[in-house]
């Protein structure tokens, strides 16, 4: 028996983890925890993972397919050994202490053997029992036995107990004898079990607003007014209708369709008095969807403020409104009322006092989130307090962070968000935990293993051909099934088939299980793109016994079906020649020997404001070494400027307490004015010079994170700079701090919003100044309550709880004036020194100008992220036409650069507020810990080789090297090259020079690439 | 011929960290553009081995377009470079092949600049449009082209012309002068004897 201290010690700390909710914030905490060493329980009260974001067709910004993007991830935890999925189950009870819970958890039977079940669906077509199916809505009807949606993990069916006739009245049970399986169990118990864990992430998402708020609109009561869900289903091509927008009263296409937004939010006759944040930007995705489906349809959106406040937000919204002559209307209608002829009636009243009355064919809610039903619930069995809307309490300072300690909330249940907010969350909670935990990392998983590889060399090429419909995002364009049929003629092919979703789990075992019957030796599939999904499909060659490398993607969907939308055939031709191309290079793939490198495990974290401290600490606290390199002579950033956050806490004491922990934290080495002078190498091992003026420091380092920050916009509008009357907003912040910050005899402030903002300047939205303008104006407010204060805006974007102090500044009598960007408001002053300043403006509601005499213009100035070209020359990395660095993915790779090993957080990033940058930070801490924690890096082996026969020994392949991969040894007299595989990249420069073409590349090899040219051309091999 | 019957073949060799991409990322912000490009997915536009447009052109493409990362931000440091370097020895050959020079592009589109790799392949698409099948703008027959095109892929994958690339390059590095200019002078000084050697046999045939 082994007795140490230490094992007692960790005895004590859980490593594992218990995620409730299987949405994609949960799922991305339950993957990331899984990488840094923990394992994980993810508890779903449904019986499948996805959540929300199954349901949707696509998502915003970038109209990227829904569920594409998301299947790999639900198939990744479902393969994962590491991720106990516990369907059907609820949350009974969490006991203990931080790092030593003991979690209680319900199963609710599924009826059907989740282990036995093949997912084959006889059940379903056997089931007697109709009931209305909610995946869809409620839009179609499914059976008693169903599955949730065809690309559900777990792929198993379940019986609905409520509905079932057996379960009910103890009879049909056909289902029982259809299961060719024998996978139903009507007997099967509900289960009671204890789980220990270390820590608690509680996901479960939002709720539904209430249908008496849907029905004052006339929804249920008029079939052609439907939720935005509802539409969403009816988008998308695996939907009730199979993707065609038509009227549920007649079946027909509307023509006209209006979007009411702030259905159940921004509303306090229903409780809700927060900004749902998403549903102004879904509203715009959905209706340049429905345009795509009716190119002719007429569509309206009526908002109360355009809050588009996201990356690349408002970018987007301005192409989709410019494409598609979207309408767009401040008003709120008030009610939807129903017509004779089978229209709907809208009346409302415009800003300048007009009353209108218009009909359309289709009226669709943008229903907002709420907190989740059973959150009550939740914070009983867990402990954790709820803030005024039920949604879990939580402070700005630890945005992840419940009020009992070792449990954290991520997703829509800490705050109505989008899914990038959410995925963040999820790695920041992830980062969390990992810290808490870091006694017990890796004592509770194990590693997953793949069957031993099949030795293909001495085999004929026997190719296999999967062709993706994508749902309609290739099929509504390429004939996918004259593809496939094209894919049959081509040599070396000996199967061909068509899937409606490649990437879901079900076909993953589908594509295993033909591999292995047909004896495939490559594999093509000719979907999306290989950059998002090659990993996923190689997962899956390696299960069947295939090596990775046999493996070729032809990318039918971001590169033609996409980009030709409007020319089917051209597509189709396309498609043909690029499944073509791919077939006759995976002829010549070869299976590739893998390598495994060791990983330093130490960061490097670029900046010390807000989100680099945060990082930094929590790489320390997950037990890394971090480097932290500050340009300046101070720790702690721009956010030392603000004065107060909007509970009127001083942000300056959090930030000098993070200060303090990470110049005490001894795994911490900090550099200030001091700045990175060069990088070289790759994940896991970079090594770096840093000059800190007094000379070079080389470190080497596992990773990188860039927490670079910004700045404020120097305005030079609006007389700043020429009358001292007019200061920006983080000048007021100051002011605020001190005992007198205004004159003597102030009367009347104006702020002004967007300054440099969503215009010239900066084109994007800076996403804090209408919050921060608020919450100044409520905190002068309260120095002097009679002050006037007016506020000129173009939308206020207060979303989320912040909507709380806008409203609180309406009440105490703020006046708030819209303008727009082509009559933005005036400033002018007399000559006279210290004058009051003019500022003249449009009301739209007086419908003529006014005329204020101010005594301070306060300028709510946008964000310029510091200048990122020369790092990102360095690392490779790229940026945005508004110099802020481009993520992997915007929706789901949130914190990682395209570059491995390379993260980002915080205004680096994009503008955002303090919390959103600490959990930001978080996120960026857990991503990069992931390397770290694994200890080792497989890279892909697309590395040179020199064949000695052909070699010269010329050394141009090793001069021109950028890794100096190469190495010339003597081979009797003869000087030969040779690749050092560990520091190959397979970039292919030394290939493409050698004068002998001695070199190959794997995987993009001289024959590959040549077969790909002459079938390019049609020519066979 | 008039331009709406005729569909340019064009074959695209696209890096896999910008250009390709760039190409994705058109897809997904549905920007449209014409459906005449084939890719090849290459990690660096540094593995473009100058025999490739050769051939390509060679084997049936109307117009070949090389597509990479903006200069000075390869994601494997100089890739793109060498690329420039194998690129004006094409345009060389083409010239000497006489094949009209505007039938080979190499370009540049960052990750972030789907709109921007629109641009470029819906401009070369039209160009090469306006060209018209292989043979016709330069007034030879095709079939005649094509074999030179296939002897001078020939000659780029031999020593002689490829010893007078990596002189060419080196002289590159040195100079420090990446400008497409010089990286042609360079490319010319240092192949001219290889390539008239070349065109010699191919005046023979």
């Amino acid at each position: 028996m082994v007795t140490s201290s230490a094992s007692a010690a960790s005895g004590m700390i859980k490593g594992s983890v218990l995620v409730l909710g299987g949405g994609v914030a949960g799922v991305q905490a339950a993957l990331d925890l899984t990488e840094l060493g923990l394992k994980v329980y993810l508890v779903e009260k449904s019986a499948a993972i996805g959540g929300v974001m199954a349901r949707l067709d696509k998502t915003f910004p970038t109209n990227d397919c829904s569920l594409c993007i998301l299947a790999p991830k639900l198939v990744e935890a479902g393969r994962n050994p590491n991720i106990d999925i516990i369907t059907n189950a609820d949350l009974l009870k969490v006991a203990g202490s931080p790092g030593n819970f003991t979690a209680t958890i319900r199963k609710r039977p599924r009826y059907i053997d989740e282990e036995v079940c093949t997912g084959c669906g006889q059940c379903t077509l056997y089931c007697l029992k109709q009931i209305s199916d909610d995946y869809n809505e409620k839009l179609s009807t499914t059976h008693a036995a169903h599955i949730d949606y065809s690309q559900a993990v777990p792929t198993s069916y379940h019986i609905d107990p409520k509905a079932c006739l057996r379960l009910n009245f103890k009879t049909c049970g056909l289902c029982a004898v259809a299961c060719r399986a024998g996978a139903i169990r009507f007997d099967q118990q509900e289960e009671v079990v204890e789980l220990p864990v270390g820590a608690v992430v509680l996901a479960p998402g939002f709720g539904r607003v209430k249908n008496e708020v849907l029905e004052r609109y006339g929804w249920g009561k008029f079939a052609d007014v439907l939720t935005a869900f509802e539409h969403e289903r009816l988008m998308c091509a695996s939907g009730p209708t199979n993707g065609a927008i038509v009227r549920p009263s007649d079946e027909k296409h509307p023509k006209k369709i209006a979007f009411l937004q702030c259905i159940g939010s921004r509303d306090r006759t229903c409780g809700n008095d927060f900004c749902s944040s998403v549903c102004c930007m879904y509203a715009i995705k959905q209706a340049t969807l429905a345009r795509e489906h009716d190119p002719e349809a007429e569509i309206t959106l009526f908002y109360m403020d355009v809050r588009t406040h996201g990356k690349g937000f408002d970018a987007a919204r301005e192409r989709a409104i410019a494409e598609n002559n979207f309408r767009i209307i401040y008003a709120r209608p008030p009610r939807v009322e129903d017509v004779f002829d089978g229209r709907l009636l809208l009346t409302y009243a415009t800003e300048d006092g007009g009353h209108h009355y218009e009909y359309f064919d289709m009226v669709v809610l943008s229903q907002g989130l709420e907190s989740p039903d059973d959150a009550d619930l939740i914070a009983q069995v867990t402990g954790i307090d709820l803030n005024d809307y039920q949604f879990a309490a939580t402070a700005l300072h630890a945005p992840l962070a419940t009020s009992k300690p070792g449990i954290y909330v991520i997703g829509a249940f800490q705050g109505p968000k989008d899914i990038p907010d959410s995925v963040t969350q999820a790695s920041g909670a992830a980062a969390l935990c990992s810290s808490l935990l870091t006694a017990a990392r890796g004592t509770e998983i194990v590693h997953a293993r793949y069957p031993a590889e099949r030795d293909v060399t001495a085999e004929e090429p026997r190719i296999g051909v999967f062709v993706c419909h994508c749902g309609i995002n290739i099929a509504g364009v390429v004939d996918v099934r004259q593809v496939r049929d094209y894919a049959r003629t081509l040599p070396h092919v000996v199967y061909a088939t068509d899937n409606l979703y490649s990437c879901s789990q079900d076909t993953q075992k589908h594509l295993t299980d033909i591999i292995k019957e047909h004896r495939l030796n490559r594999v093509v599939v000719s979907a999306c793109t290989p950059r998002t999904h090659e990993p996923l499909f190689q997962a899956t060659l390696r299960e069947a016994g295939l090596n990775r490398s046999l493996f070729e993607m032809a990318n039918i969907r971001d590169q033609c079906s996409w980009v030709h939308m409007h020319e089917p055939e051209q597509a189709t031709a396309k498609a043909r020649d690029l499944v073509r191309m791919a077939v006759a290079k995976a002829a010549h793939l070869v299976p590739l020997a893998e390598q495994e490198l060791p990983v330093t495990p130490s960061a490097l974290v670029v900046g010390g404001g807000l989100a680099g401290l945060t990082a930094a600490l929590s790489v320390a606290e997950q037990g890394f070494s971090c480097t932290l390199v500050e340009k300046d002579r101070e720790l702690g950033g721009r956010s030392l400027l603000l004065t107060a956050d909007r509970f009127g806490n001083r942000p300056a004491e959090m930030i000098t307490g993070l200060v303090q922990k990470v110049r005490e934290h001894r795994l911490i080495t900090i550099f200030t004015e001091a700045t990175l002078a060069s990088t070289s190498g790759y994940v896991g091992n970079f090594t770096s010079a840093i000059d800190t003026g007094r000379g070079s420091e080389v470190i080497n380092h596992g990773i990188i994170i860039l927490a670079t920050g910004g700045r404020p916009y120097a305005p030079s509008q609006y007389l700043y700079g020429q009358s001292d009357r007019v200061l920006t907003q983080l000048e007021l912040e100051k002011r605020l701090a001190s005992s007198r910050p205004l004159a003597k005899g102030t009367r009347q402030v104006v702020m002004i919003q967007c300054v440099g903002s969503r215009g010239e300047d900066l084109a994007y939205c800076s996403r804090v100044c209408c919050g921060q303008a608020v919450k100044n104006a409520l905190r002068l407010k309260a120095r002097q309550p009679d002050l006037a204060i007016t506020i000129f805006y173009r939308d206020m974007r207060t979303y989320g709880f912040q909507e709380d102090l806008y409203r609180q500044a309406r009440e105490q009598g703020v006046l708030f004036i819209r303008y727009t960007p082509d009559r933005p408001p005036v400033a002018s002053r007399d000559a006279t020194k210290n004058s009051r300043v003019h500022v003249n403006a449009y009301d739209p509601l007086l419908g003529e100008e006014v005329e204020l005499a101010v005594d301070m213009v306060v300028l709510s100035v946008g964000i310029v992220p510091e200048d990122p070209s020369l790092l990102a020359r360095m690392l490779k990395v790229p940026v945005t036409a508004e110099n802020f660095f481009l993520e992997a993915h915007v929706k789901l790779r949130p914190v990682d650069l395209p570059v491995d090993g390379v993260y980002v957080c915080g205004l680096a990033h994009a503008p955002k507020t303090m919390d959103e940058t600490i959990a930001q930070a978080q996120a960026a801490a857990g991503r990069a810990c992931q390397p770290l924690a694994r200890g080792s890096i497989v890279p892909e082996p697309i590395v040179s080789r020199v064949d000695p026969e052909l070699c010269i020994g010329c050394g141009a392949c090793q001069a021109f090297c950028p890794y100096k991969a190469i190495d010339i040894y003597k081979e009797g007299k003869l000087r030969k090259a040779r690749t050092l595989t560990a520091s190959c990249k397979g970039c292919g420069v030394c290939a493409a020079r050698c004068p002998t073409m001695a070199i190959d590349m794997g995987r993009f090899t001289l024959a590959g690439i040549r077969s790909q040219i002459h079938a390019f051309a049609g020519k066979g091999e | 011929m008039t331009s709406e019957h005729y569909h340019p073949k064009i074959l695209g060799f696209l890096c896999n960290w910008c250009c390709y991409t760039a190409a994705d990322s058109a897809g997904v912000g549905r920007y449209q553009y014409p459906p005449n490009l084939r890719v090849i997915r290459i990690m660096c536009t540094g593995r473009l081995d100058p025999s490739f447009p050769l051939e390509a052109l060679a084997s049936g493409a109307d117009g070949v377009f090389v597509g990479g990362c903006h200069p000075g931000e390869c994601h494997y440091q100089d890739g793109n470079y060498h690329a420039l370097v194998s690129a004006a020895l094409v345009h060389e050959m083409l010239a000497r092949v006489g094949v009209s020079r505007e039938r080979f592009l190499i370009a540049w589109a960052s990750a972030a600049e789907g709109p921007n790799f629109v641009k470029i392949i819906t401009a070369f698409t039209k160009q090469t449009e306006q060209l018209g099948p292989l043979g016709l703008a330069e007034n030879i027959p095709a079939q005649s082209l094509r074999v030179k095109l296939t002897q001078a892929a020939e000659a780029a994958r031999e020593r002689k012309i490829r010893t007078g690339l990596i002189n060419a390059s080196r002289e590159m590095f040195k100079s420090g002068d990446f400008s497409r200019k010089n990286i042609t002078e360079l490319v010319q000084a240092k192949c001219e004897k290889a390539l008239d050697e070349m065109t010699a046999q191919a005046g023979s045939l």
